[in-house]
């Protein structure tokens, strides 16, 4: 037998893998180096097809990186300066111990730092790029601008954190692009459109300060890091995209001023700014200051056929879009102390609303409760004390659901003291045959432009629209019924006299005055519809013909599922409806 | 006293001069003109022990080392601001000390011709060069341009000041200022294989790094039954999850427990106890020697085995080897006739292989469909498998009514983590365990001991 022996483990996956101790002896860097670095540069352990042959024969468990990832993770300057930063410590410690405090100032002053901006500009070489990996960043920093200043991490980086919070939705009012709110028990969820990019995020409720022990800060933190010097520069180029000054500035001449006299004592002069800004009271300043912006119009192309059916329901849906940007405008919000400021004055100014509030709430309150032409006050207590008759006295779900439905939904149900109807999630999209909760039926029927009558028997109302759309249901099944038993007479005459004529009577002829067939055209159309779908499926292969079958015996499964979710609402509903009754008397 | 007086004056370089003139004389020169130094000589002598420093103290007169200090102050007060010193000076040139020193005298010029002049002194090699350069840049001062030299300082300066302050600024301050980092062409400072061998230039990512390690999104809405107000059948559904992960859950712990269980047959009764005891004590000659029979049996067909085999002989080598070519014979003669019969089983054959196509079309549409929803699925990337984060549910009767009232679920930090950890980007860990190297000791106080 001619040739070398091949050895083991020398070509391969064997090869192409190395574990992370491995990887870290040959950077030269110690664990939390070497875990930042690669969070940083967005290198991450893989999982090899065949451990086993990677591992060397070993079946321990072990975490494994792409050699040439690895390699790639040389060519880093940041290395350096983690090694530099790792001999600052030591020099530092050692200073510490002798007690020689000049020297302890002079390393200092020199404290070795490095920057990010290389790698974002490498990690996201378009700025599409960077927009598309925007919602961990904004996560985090939302996240991390509510800690307390405490020893959990840096206190400027939980500053920077805030301030690049500020800019986003500050941005995001300036744009209206915010799309969806969801109130959940965990945080609240937004959903905006920026640049044609849904861009998801949660910001948790304030002061729900609860550190859970088995998070490793300290990735958090390099992930912050990482996330704050792309959100930066992400907000640079948003800013920049709408001809705003950045950083931002408030605009001096806007007409809605925040008031100058409580400024001193409510926050120190170098805070007061920011404080004023994440107000989110006051409009942002411009480059160049637009009167009015041209309102883009969408592009018309001469089309045919599908395209233009597919343009004019884009052309809808931007008018929509529109509308829904314009939702709260003309409206003047007063909010009372007890809901939670920063999410619906973030909302409110999201749709061109007017928002206040009491001027110890917060700094930046553009007018006080007594002021006439306030429209809405949200409040969330069971009463108030003086009302004024020229506003509604509302809670401060209303403007989430608002929000949500894109329409300015009827107030009666949200007044004060009103057992409030549920909130339900925007991020559901029901497909055909779903299960549809009735309060959604009722926002898209309202949508849709119908309107529900009197609040009082709305109750009834619901129930019996939903009585009506079941009998819309029943009187298209019966109306196929019918026709079926039109033609099936006068299948039955003609039958009659062929027989006559074939047994020879002579058929005893009149002319009777004729009847005027009103013909239905749609229904007409329909019919030929449904007739060309029964042939087709007559004509489909076996094969084919199996697999339609299936489908539509899954969506009947879905519909009879749906059905009976919903009898089981009405008869949860009716009970709740008896109970009330019963309470009542 | 001389002695004393050299010491003080050695100190003062002003007062050199005054040292020499001070040598030169016989006695002690104040500078005080009143005072004589026959003066300080007294006539009438005391006898004193003068190896005892009591005496020095008493005796020995200090006066006249004292005055001399003061006018040492005078002196260099005088030397100062003025030459006020000169007639004090002037008096006492009069002797030997008006005429010039001998070394001097020595070093003294004491040719009669002249020393050639020093050419370099009045001449410089390019004057005229120098003159000119320097009328030209008085020109162009006067024009307002600045050379180029200065204008290299000038711009070093501010460079060096700039470049100072960005390395000290940290990446988290607050203030920190963005720029347009995806406006800005890079521009190429010379060739590309300088700046590559002098790490100018970084290396390009691959394009495999910016593919995301999971199809997962960053951020996973919660279930429409997670709404601080749901929907009542939202609400039931996500309820129903929660108590079936929960199921899941206790069936775990379920059969772990039964796996430890021991059995409770085992338990000891006094029965067993007893015999316990009493083992080995009462005789049970019968059953052992039953026992002992089959033993024997199985050590007898060990020792069989083992034995030798015969060796063969010539002629059984010789059948041997001809049975084994005929049996090979024979096999080849099979394969021969089985190809030749495969020709009419065409048919059979070409079905056989489309069965064999089109199972493994369908093993290749699982494994795809497999590896699709492994994507969405966590990898294990170490030692510990994920472990999903516990359900966030509000019971029907937790549910707040109103947002004031709402008590929130879960914390967003551990939502952040988790699903950092799902989408593959960081391997589960566990916390390091605190490990104590010395083992703690105890001892009671003994204050406390006589309380307790």
């Amino acid at each position: 037998m001619g040739g070398l022996q091949k050895k083991k483990f020398e070509r391969g996956s064997a090869t192409n893998y190395i574990t992370r101790n491995r990887a870290r002896k040959k950077l030269q860097l110690s664990l939390p180096d070497f875990r930042r670095l690669c969070i940083l540069k967005g290198i991450y352990p893989h999982e090899p097809k065949h451990k086993k042959k990677v591992n060397k024969g070993s079946t321990a468990p072990r975490t494994f990186y792409l050699l040439k990832d690895i390699r790639f993770l040389l060519h880093e300057p940041i290395v350096g300066k983690f090694r530099e930063y790792k001999i600052f410590v030591r020099k530092l410690k050692k200073a510490y111990g002798k007690t020689e405090w000049s020297a302890v100032e002079r390393l200092r002053e020199n404290k070795p730092t490095y920057k990010l901006d290389h790698i974002i500009k490498e990690r996201y070489p378009t700025f599409i790029d960077a927009l598309r990996d925007i919602d961990d960043a904004l996560c985090m920093c939302f996240l991390f601008s509510t800690f307390a200043r405490t020893g959990k991490c840096h206190v400027q980086t939980i500053q920077l954190c805030r301030r690049l919070t500020v800019e986003w939705m500050n941005y995001v009012i300036a744009s209206r692009s915010l799309r969806k709110v969801f109130l959940s028990i965990k945080g609240i969820y937004y959903q905006a459109e920026v640049m044609g990019q849904l861009i998801t995020w949660v910001v948790p409720y304030q002061f729900s300060h609860d550190h859970p022990v088995d998070v490793d800060y300290r990735v958090m933190a390099t992930f912050t890091e990482l996330y704050t010097t792309l959100l930066g520069f992400v907000s640079f180029r948003l800013y920049s995209s709408l001809n705003l000054v950045y950083p931002p500035k408030l605009d001096s001449n806007g007409e809605s001023e925040p008031k100058e006299e409580s400024e001193d004592d409510y926050a120190m002069n170098s805070e007061s700014y920011l404080e004023k800004l994440s107000a989110l009271s006051a409009s942002l300043a411009r480059v160049v200051s637009s009167a009015d912006e041209e309102e883009a119009q969408l592009d018309q192309f001469p089309s045919e056929g599908e395209d233009m059916e597919k343009m004019e329901a884009r052309e809808k849906e931007l008018k929509q879009q529109e509308a829904q940007k314009k939702l709260f405008e003309g409206l003047k919000f007063y909010l009372n102390r007890e809901v939670p400021r920063e999410s619906l004055a973030f909302v409110i100014r999201c749709f061109g609303g007017q928002v206040s509030w009491d001027k110890s709430v917060c700094i930046g309150s553009t007018y006080d409760v007594t002021d006439e032409t306030i429209t809405h006050q949200i409040i969330d207590r069971p009463s108030v004390g003086k009302q004024y008759i020229n506003r509604y006295y509302i809670q401060p779900q209303w403007l989430y659901d608002c929000v949500n439905a894109k329409i300015l939904l009827p107030v009666e149900d949200y007044f004060l003291g009103v057992t409030l109807p549920p909130h339900l999630s925007p991020f559901v999209e029901e497909k055909e045959g779903d299960y549809v909760p009735p309060e959604k039926l009722k926002m898209m029927a309202l949508q849709r432009g119908e309107k529900p009558g009197n609040e009082q028997e709305e109750d009834e109302e619901e129930e019996e629209e939903e009585g009506e759309q079941e009998e819309e249901q029943e009187e298209d099944d019966n109306g196929d019924e019918e026709d079926d038993e039109e033609e099936v007479a006068e299948e039955k005459n003609l039958k009659k006299m062929e027989e006559q004529r074939s047994q020879g009577k002579s058929l005893h002829v009149k002319v009777t005055p004729g009847k005027l067939k009103v013909e239905n055209k749609a229904r007409l159309e329909q019919e030929e519809k449904a007739e060309e779908k029964r042939l087709a499926i007559m004509m489909m292969k076996k094969k084919e013909k199996y697999l339609y079958d299936k489908i539509m015996f899954g969506k009947k499964r879905k519909v009879r599922e749906a059905n009976k979710l919903a009898a089981k609402r009405k008869a949860h509903d009716d009970s709740e409806k008896a109970k009330k009754k019963k309470a009542r008397k | 006293m001389i002695l004393t007086f050299e010491n003080l004056s050695s100190n003062m370089a002003a007062a050199r001069r005054l040292k020499r003139v001070a040598i030169s004389q016989p006695g002690f020169l104040t500078l005080n003109p009143k005072v004589t130094p026959t003066d300080l000589v007294s006539s009438r002598r005391k006898r004193v022990n003068k190896n005892k420093k009591k005496n020095w103290n008493k005796y020995s007169d200090v006066q006249d080392v004292e005055e001399f200090l003061e006018d040492l102050v005078n002196l260099k007060f005088c030397f100062l601001c003025e030459e006020a010193a000169e007639p004090v000076k002037g008096k006492k040139r009069k002797g030997k000390s008006s005429r010039p020193l001998r070394i001097d005298l020595i070093l003294q010029h004491d040719s009669l011709v002249a020393p050639p002049k020093d050419v370099l002194a009045y001449q410089k090699p390019n004057a005229k060069k120098l003159r000119r350069t320097a009328e030209r840049a008085e020109k162009l001062a006067a024009n307002g341009v600045v050379p180029r030299s200065k204008k290299r300082l000038l711009n070093r300066t501010v460079v060096d000041r700039m470049s100072k302050k960005t390395e000290t600024e940290a990446n988290n301050n607050p203030e920190r200022d963005f720029y347009d980092i995806w406006g800005q062409e890079t521009k190429d400072l010379g060739e590309p294989w300088y700046l590559q061998q002098t790490r100018k230039k970084l290396v390009k990512r691959p394009e495999k790094l910016n593919e995301k390690p999971s199809v997962l999104p960053a951020v996973e809405v919660i279930a429409p039954g997670g709404s601080y107000n749901p929907d009542f059948f939202s609400h039931q559904e996500l309820l129903r999850e929660a108590h079936e992960v929960e199921l899941k859950k206790k069936k775990v712990e379920d059969k772990l427990e039964r796996q430890l269980a021991y059995n409770k047959a085992d338990t000891a009764t006094e029965e067993t106890i007893l015999r316990e005891q009493v083992e080995g004590l009462v005789e049970e000659s019968e059953e052992e020697e039953e026992k002992d029979a089959p033993k024997e049996d199985g050590e007898e067909v060990a020792v069989g085995a083992i034995a030798v085999a015969d060796k063969k002989t010539e002629r059984q080598r010789k059948r041997e080897k001809a049975e084994k070519m005929k049996e090979q014979q024979r096999l080849t003669e099979r394969r021969q006739t089985e190809q030749q019969q495969q020709l009419f089983q065409l048919r059979s054959i070409k079905t056989s292989i489309k069965q064999q196509e089109e199972t493994t079309q369908i093993r290749q549409k699982r494994r795809k469909a497999k590896e699709e929803a492994q994507k969405a699925q966590p990898r294990r990337l170490g030692k510990l498998k994920f472990q999903p984060q516990d359900m966030e549910v509000q019971l029907s009767d937790e549910l707040a009514g109103s947002l004031r009232q709402l008590k929130p679920e879960g914390s967003v930090l551990m939502d952040r983590f988790k699903s950092l950890q799902k989408r593959n980007l960081i391997e589960p860990r566990e916390r390091a365990k605190f490990k104590r190297r010395l083992k703690v000791k105890y001892v009671e106080k003994r204050a406390f001991k006589e309380i307790s």
